[in-house]
């Protein structure tokens, strides 16, 4: 039932692709926004358990664990895929795809792709005008 | 949703797509309504709903946004490492 094209944005950073990918996983937590994009607040930290089947969560102040995803595809430097169910079920997750490209001049392109929408999204948004938007809100913020 | 990617149908003609009941097809379209995914109208004595193309166009804008925070967020820091082991260096 997947009906709009996947979102796809793009960024090219200084260093090379497997800097950034180390910088991208490994390190997520050192600058992922979560004063802005996370359930916990700026006090919690994003982590990648670097293999396929790890999770994607956050980690709060209070120790308390939520899982955004599971890694799906692990193929450093180049890509990885997780899924992604912020605000919804595992079982209607979407996929969050980012590559890591040589683009010279000791660069790198990143590529994000989101894909899988489903009926679920209609779901999520009108939960979103109701139970959810404390936390969608806080994503929507950054 | 993808039944209606081909133009406007009717509840009954989606429903006899699919093996679920008519109340649960109205129901579906009903969330899909709510989330401006889909619009609808009386034709006669029947309703006919179809794609929303502004609400779909809504949610994919809020999804691309939600990702320039981050993304930002990772340039930055990248170009920060970048510069730092470049000072290293020298």
């Amino acid at each position: 039932m997947t009906d709009l094209q996947p979102v796809r944005k793009e960024v090219v950073v200084d260093g090379a692709p497997d800097e950034a990918f180390e910088l991208f996983t490994a390190g997520v937590g050192k600058w992922w926004p979560t004063a802005t994009h996370s359930l916990f607040g700026e006090a919690s930290r994003a982590q990648i358990e670097p293999r396929v089947g790890g999770r994607f969560y956050e980690i709060g102040p209070d120790g308390d664990e939520a899982v955004w995803g599971s890694v799906v595809a692990w193929d450093p430097p180049q890509r990885f895929a997780t899924t992604w169910h912020v605000g919804r079920e595992p079982s209607d997750a979407q996929t969050v795809e980012v590559s890591f490209a040589d683009a010279g001049d000791g660069r790198t392109r990143v590529v994000l792709v989101h894909s899988g929408w489903t009926a679920a999204d209609a779901d999520m948004r009108s939960n979103y005008d109701t139970g959810w938007d404390a936390v969608l809100a806080k994503f929507t913020a950054g | 949703m993808e039944s209606l990617r081909a133009g406007p149908r009717s509840v009954a003609d989606i429903a006899a797509e699919f093996p679920v009941s008519r109340p649960a097809v109205s129901k579906h379209l009903r969330v899909l309504k709510d989330a401006r995914l889909v619009t609808d109208e009386a034709v006669g004595t029947r309703r006919v709903y179809r794609l929303d193309p502004e609400g779909a166009a809504a949610l994919r804008a809020y999804v691309d946004s939600f990702w320039d925070g981050p993304l930002a967020a990772f340039a930055a820091a990248a170009n920060e490492h970048a510069k730092a082991k470049k000072g290293r260096k020298r």
